[in-house]
């Protein structure tokens, strides 16, 4: 009848010494002890909800019966919440889980002296006092310490708990006018999203609520981009890539793909930047992509581009020397070029930012000179115009802090003077293409001037092989192999052995004419003042139409970077003047 | 039907209730009137019984053999009731709880235990969703003892239950009792049901409110009691007013104001004291007026409390310093309008390693101060000012070590300031209104004043027997009110050791109170499910709020004085018409207790703290004007609305304050 049984009245009347209960005052007793109990508990549940909790602890029944004027039951108060586990087979049964605790742990037996001299005394303490016998636990351990033991002290072994941490108080902001700040203190937002969802549909109101947006995609697309990044991660080298390249760039069917190639690339280029090529692989990647005519690729370029500069600019590509980074450099050049020409007109200020970043990396003398290689190199590809805007009115001050890294005497590092003449290559070419095509223009009205021009830079040239006799052997002595990959990007010299030639007749004609000792900035003066003279006589022998007056200028400009560029690259930069102007050098 | 009849009824029954020296008396008068036969005119004043009525008695007497008629008899009411038409099953559903309790109820006097648990236990689900505190309370009783000494169970045995009935179902019901011949039913129906019949059409869903609350008086008494006139108006003269006065007067002539003032203030706040009474009582009747007619007109939402009427205070009001005054003006000038668009900042001040032991917490006016009653006995004081700057703190702990209350800082810096002196849990604290003075109440019986300048006990107020579960001091200062498990709450001044009033009334624990915003009224909300409001000269109860389901944790008052808002332990929240005694409309949406609620300063939003971690804003405006114009049509459109849920990360919200400026500052325990 109550949810007490008889038998639990007995056990508990037998457990306070009346061994005689007669079943009838159990029988009677158990309805009312039920009865009390829920009163005790309904007056606990009151004392729970005064102390503002929705989980009855121990401390509500002491204060319950408390109010009812009865001995509050102790030993069972605790802080936190009891762990009950249900007891196996039984469905409504509980039990409080309690640990059992190992004095093993808890005790060491140490000597008097040590515990005395060592431990602080509150430390200290005897198992009697803790309602132990020491000799109970002893023989039970039953090891070989026995016989010492009666000498020895117990002492608590195990560091006494932390004291529970102060109560505190932290405030911020929950709502800022009715919005709740996203901030680690508030819960997050979605959850607050929802709660608005249900309310606006509650209320009735017209509330305009974004859902995210589900991206969903086919299962073959899934299937073909998994493919296409197990290869880019794993077989990049592989006939499959290669054709995964050309199916990535001509397929029409890849726009859903495209965010998700971007995030890869991205990821992975930020995450294998000592993979070298991985690295490779994601920039081929991406050029496929933006090959592709069917990919709008445009709103993604602001996450791709940093991908691709860092290919190019970054200070280490690969992890190992032999991985060839400069081939990377050159290509990742290409491509920031080609975006660039691409995208430059509906995309303002994409043009500006590149350059912006790679001037900052060449004219950043703290940078390696991989970056600054790299800087370079993406500056030429981006035209010879802003080669002449951005490089050359650098290049002095350059100059001055590469040439002695170039030189065997000065940089032991053969790495190092490794990386400077590759530098040095790659400031040759972006200057020799920029001149390349300068004089390309100009090739019409070139002829009058050509010779006052050739006979300054004649001397010039003198003199710099005469200084630079050592270096430009240097460059000779490089490999061709790699001597090809310095110039593999410019087309436009393959000419190795007639760098070589030219340097003959250059000596020659220098000799020629015999070696002045001016310096070098007076020579430029000087140079500078014929070539004057020189261009003078040619517009006086008949081009008088003002576009030629114009050009004449323009052309003057050309002159004076000739000169210039002949003081730093001596007469290799001959192999950049286009072939008739060069027949007339000769 | 003859006599002989009757006569054999009346001794079948005696003898089958065991009535044996009755019936043997009976038998023995039978006897003699019959050797003497000059009975006849008592018999014939018998015989003149309703064939019905005897008829019944021969079925009562056919039909009491056994509690499981019981069972039969309620499940088939229960059957019947909820297959009758749509239209009347509302009402009919109604007499089904107070069947099932006094069914239950006698089975357990006459001794019935195990068919009275079996019969609980089959019909108990039906009224769980409605009366599960009830049935919690009355599953516990086993023996007739219990019924005697239960006073839950005592009162409703001996209470009626009203029922609202149209005149149809009501005749339905009385038809469908004949028939079956349920006369324990009937019997029950009688003893305790109080039907009132009325004509025309069954009422709708809405008016389920009135759900069964016992009061310890008649419904007629209630009504009574709430028939009683109240000044819902505010305290002319205040500040506020003076503000809107002065209007957007630059603070320099404001100060002028001020000090003209001043004297105006003395001499208004002397004549209530000096002799005030007689004055104030025919003030009274010209106020009623005002009242009557200021709550007529539509008000425009800013303005709520310009329109509210003026009343004179009821009593003595403690006086303010010019300072004081006027940076409470200043704060009433920089006041941020709040409405349905522009919803307040909240900031929440959440308390951390707390070990299940904080109990209330409380913030001041202008949320600079928060107190926190533990489980310990201690009640500690932050400084949110001095939060950002531990090293200045623990300077100034050094001072305050000085004092009596503060020791064990030897630990180093704590960001607290420590009050210790109550001897078992503390269950409430509230700041005065400058913020200079704490109250604590706990459970050792005590209520403790505090000075937050002195950081020391002031006061000990002993008067209640028992845990004392709310104190709130009143919204000018001087005077505060308190709650107690002892059933009563008691309004105290600060000078005197001894309460003022005992308002007593309520049949259970009287869990949280609230004072009105002219100090004239008190409202308590008790554990015995009602809201009571309270004269503060009188002492006398003069509105009885019925409508909860469960233990009332929370109480608000509108600034207007209108208003006030009631909040639950199952989550819901009431809002409630002061002048008629009326819900105005249920607000729904908590999922636990709701621990604290607060109006904005214009009184156009409702905040709600409850247990579910989440802090809600409602639309107050709309809901009470909806209800004005459309007072019959109760329907959804008068249900207040929900504007906005502010969810914490596991926080549940203890308490809430929106100050002068209307920042809404609320305080919990981050819980995981």
């Amino acid at each position: 009848m109550s949810v007490v049984p008889k038998e639990a009245i007995e056990v508990i009347a037998q457990s306070i010494g009346i061994t005689n209960l007669s079943p009838d005052v159990a029988l009677a007793l158990a309805p009312d002890v039920e009865y009390r109990v829920r009163e005790i508990m309904q007056e606990a549940i009151k004392c729970m909800r005064h102390s503002r909790r929705t989980t009855l602890t121990t401390d509500d029944v002491d204060s319950a019966l408390k109010l009812r004027n009865v001995e509050p039951i102790y030993g069972f108060a605790s802080g936190d919440s009891l762990r009950f586990k249900r007891a196996a087979g039984h469905k409504d049964l509980f039990y409080i889980d309690d640990k059992d605790v190992e004095f093993k742990d808890l005790f060491i037996i140490a000597d008097h002296g040590l515990t005395e001299g060592g431990v602080p005394g509150d430390h200290i303490l005897r198992l009697s006092e803790l309602g132990v016998d020491p000799r109970k636990l002893v023989h039970r351990r039953g090891d070989p310490e026995t016989r010492h033991v009666r000498r020895k002290k117990l002492v608590i072994e195990a560091p006494l708990p932390k004291a529970p941490l102060d109560v505190s108080l932290t405030s911020h902001w929950l709502a800022i006018e009715g919005i709740q700040p996203a901030i680690p203190e508030n819960a997050p937002s979605e959850a607050s999203a929802d709660g608005k969802k249900s309310e606006s549909k509650e209320d009735g109101l017209p509330m305009d609520i974004k859902l995210p947006v589900k991206h969903v995609i086919s299962r073959e697309l899934k299937l073909y981009f998994e493919k296409i990044t197990e290869l880019t991660k794993n077989r990049s080298w592989s006939i499959i890539f290669k054709q995964a390249l050309v199916s990535l760039a001509t397929d029409s069917g890849l726009h859903p793909l495209v965010p998700y190639f971007i995030y890869f690339i991205s990821d992975e280029v930020t995450r294998n930047l000592n993979n070298f090529s991985l690295l490779f692989a994601l920039m081929r990647l991406a050029q496929s992509l933006i090959q592709n005519p069917h990919i709008h690729i445009e709103p993604y370029l602001h996450q791709l581009m940093p991908s691709i500069i860092t290919c190019l600019v970054a200070k280490r590509l690969g992890s190992r020397t032999s991985d060839n980074h400069w081939e990377l450099r050159n290509f990742a050049a290409n491509l920031v070029a080609s975006i660039c020409k691409r995208f430059g007109h509906v995309y303002h200020n994409l043009h500006p930012r590149v350059t912006k970043t790679l001037v900052h990396a060449f004219l950043d003398p703290t940078k390696a000179f991989p970056q600054h290689y790299g800087a370079i190199q993406g500056l030429a590809a981006l035209g010879p115009s802003v080669v002449c805007l951005l490089i050359l009115p650098n290049l002095e001050p350059y100059m001055q802090l590469l040439e002695p890294e170039m030189q065997l005497e000065k940089q032991k590092n053969e790495m190092r003077r490794h990386e400077a003449w590759r530098v040095y290559g790659a400031l040759m070419c972006a200057a020799g293409q920029c001149m390349h095509e300068r004089l390309k223009k100009f090739r019409g009205v070139f002829s009058p001037p050509s010779r006052a021009v050739l006979r300054s830079n004649g001397k010039i040239a003198a003199m710099m092989t005469n200084k630079r006799k050592a270096s430009t052997d240097n460059l000779m002595q490089q490999p061709p192999l790699k001597k090809l990959a310095t110039d593999g990007s410019m087309g436009a010299m393959s000419m190795n052995s007639m760098q070589v030639d030219m340097q003959g007749a250059a000596a020659g004609f220098a000799t020629g004419i015999g070696a002045s000792h001016a310096g070098i900035s007076s020579m430029s003066r000087q140079l500078s003042s014929e070539q004057l003279s020189g261009r003078e006589l040619g517009g006086q022998t008949g081009k008088t139409s003002s576009v030629l007056a114009q050009a004449w200028k323009e052309n003057m400009d050309a002159g004076h970077l000739v000169s210039s560029l002949f003081e730093f690259f001596g007469q290799s930069m001959f192999s950049f003047t286009p072939k008739p102007e060069l027949s007339f050098f000769l | 039907m003859d006599e002989e009849n009757i006569l054999k009824f009346v001794s079948a029954y005696l003898k089958k209730k065991g009535f044996k020296q009755t019936e043997h008396a009976f038998q023995e008068e039978l006897q003699h009137s019959k050797t003497t036969n000059s009975s006849s005119s008592q018999i014939s004043s018998n015989s003149q019984f309703d064939p019905d009525i005897a008829k019944q008695i021969l079925s009562f007497a056919e039909s009491e053999n056994g509690p499981t008629r019981y069972q039969d008899g309620y499940s088939k009411l229960r059957s019947w009731t909820y297959s009758s038409l749509d239209l009347y099953r509302n009402e009919l559903l109604r007499v089904l709880y107070p069947v099932f309790i006094h069914y239950f109820m006698d089975l357990v006097a006459n001794g019935h235990l195990q068919e009275a648990r079996s019969f609980f236990n089959s019909f108990r689900e039906d009224h769980e969703i409605m009366h599960l505190r009830d049935l919690q309370k009355l599953e516990g009783v086993l023996s007739p003892s219990h019924l005697e000494e239960m006073e839950f169970a005592h009162s409703l045995r001996q209470s009626k239950v009203n029922i609202k009935m149209c005149q149809y179902s009501y005749e339905l019901l009385l038809q469908f009792l004949h028939k079956t011949q349920s006369t324990t039913i009937l019997g029950i129906i009688n003893e305790h049901i109080n039907f009132r019949v009325y004509p025309g059409q069954p009422s709708s869903i809405s008016d389920d409110t009135e759900v069964v609350t016992l009061t310890g008086s008649s419904q007629d008494a209630i009504n009574q009691v709430n028939e009683k006139e109240i000044h819902w108006g505010l305290l002319e003269d205040s500040l506020e007013e003076r503000l809107e006065k002065t209007g957007g007067l630059t603070s320099d002539s404001e100060k002028a104001e001020g000090e003209n003032k001043e004297p105006d203030w003395d001499d208004n706040k002397k004549k209530p004291v000096e002799g005030g009474k007689q004055g104030s009582s025919i003030k009274k009747l010209k106020k009623d007026k005002a009242a009557g007619a200021a709550g007529k007109p539509t008000r425009s939402e800013t303005t709520t409390v310009v329109m509210a009427p003026r009343v004179k205070p009821e009593l003595a009001l403690p006086t303010v310093s010019a300072e004081v005054e006027q940076s409470i003006l200043e704060d009433l000038r920089n006041r941020v309008q709040l409405s349905i668009v522009a919803l307040p900042s909240v900031s929440l001040y959440t308390f951390v390693n707390t070990h299940n032991g904080l109990n209330c917490s409380s913030i001041s006016s202008d949320g600079s101060l928060v107190a926190a009653g533990f489980s310990d006995s201690s009640l500690k004081v932050w400084d949110m000012a001095k939060l950002g700057q531990q090293s200045v703190d623990s300077g100034l702990q050094g001072d305050s070590e000085t004092t009596p209350n503060e020791f064990g800082t030897s630990g180093g810096k704590r960001s607290y300031t420590l009050f210790q002196g109550h001897s078992g849990p503390v269950y409430s604290a509230t700041f005065s209104p400058l913020g200079d003075f704490i109250l604590s109440s706990s459970a050792d019986s005590t209520i403790r004043l505090w000075s937050t300048k002195l950081n020391a006990n002031l006061v000990c107020y002993k008067g209640h027997n028992y845990p004392v579960w709310d104190v709130q001091y009143s919204p000018v200062g001087h005077y505060f009110a308190s709650a107690s498990h002892d059933r009563t709450a008691r309004i105290w001044s600060m000078d005197r050791i001894q309460p003022l009033r005992i308002l007593a009334g309520h049949l259970s624990d009287v869990d949280c109170l609230q004072w009105h915003a002219n100090c004239n009224y008190i409202a308590t909300g008790s554990s015995d499910k009602t809201v009571r409001l309270w004269d503060v000269q009188s002492g006398e109860c003069v509105r009885i709020f019925i409508g909860h389901r469960s233990m009332i944790l929370s109480l608000a008052m509108s600034p207007d004085g209108r208003y006030m808002a009631s909040g639950d332990e199952d989550g819901a929240i009431m809002m409630w018409d002061l002048l008629s005694g009326r819900c105005v409309t249920p607000l729904m949406g908590h999922t636990s207790s709701v621990w604290t609620l607060a109006f904005s300063c214009e009184g156009s939003l409702l905040a709600s703290g409850s247990a579910d971690c989440t802090v809600k804003l409602w639309d107050v405006t709309s809901s009470t004007k909806v209800s004005r114009t459309e007072d019959n049509k109760s329907g959804n459109t008068s249900r207040l609305r929900s504007l906005k849920t502010l969810p914490t990360k596991s926080t549940p919200v203890y308490s809430l304050r929106f100050s002068r400026r209307n920042l809404l500052f609320a305080a919990g325990v981050l819980s995981k």
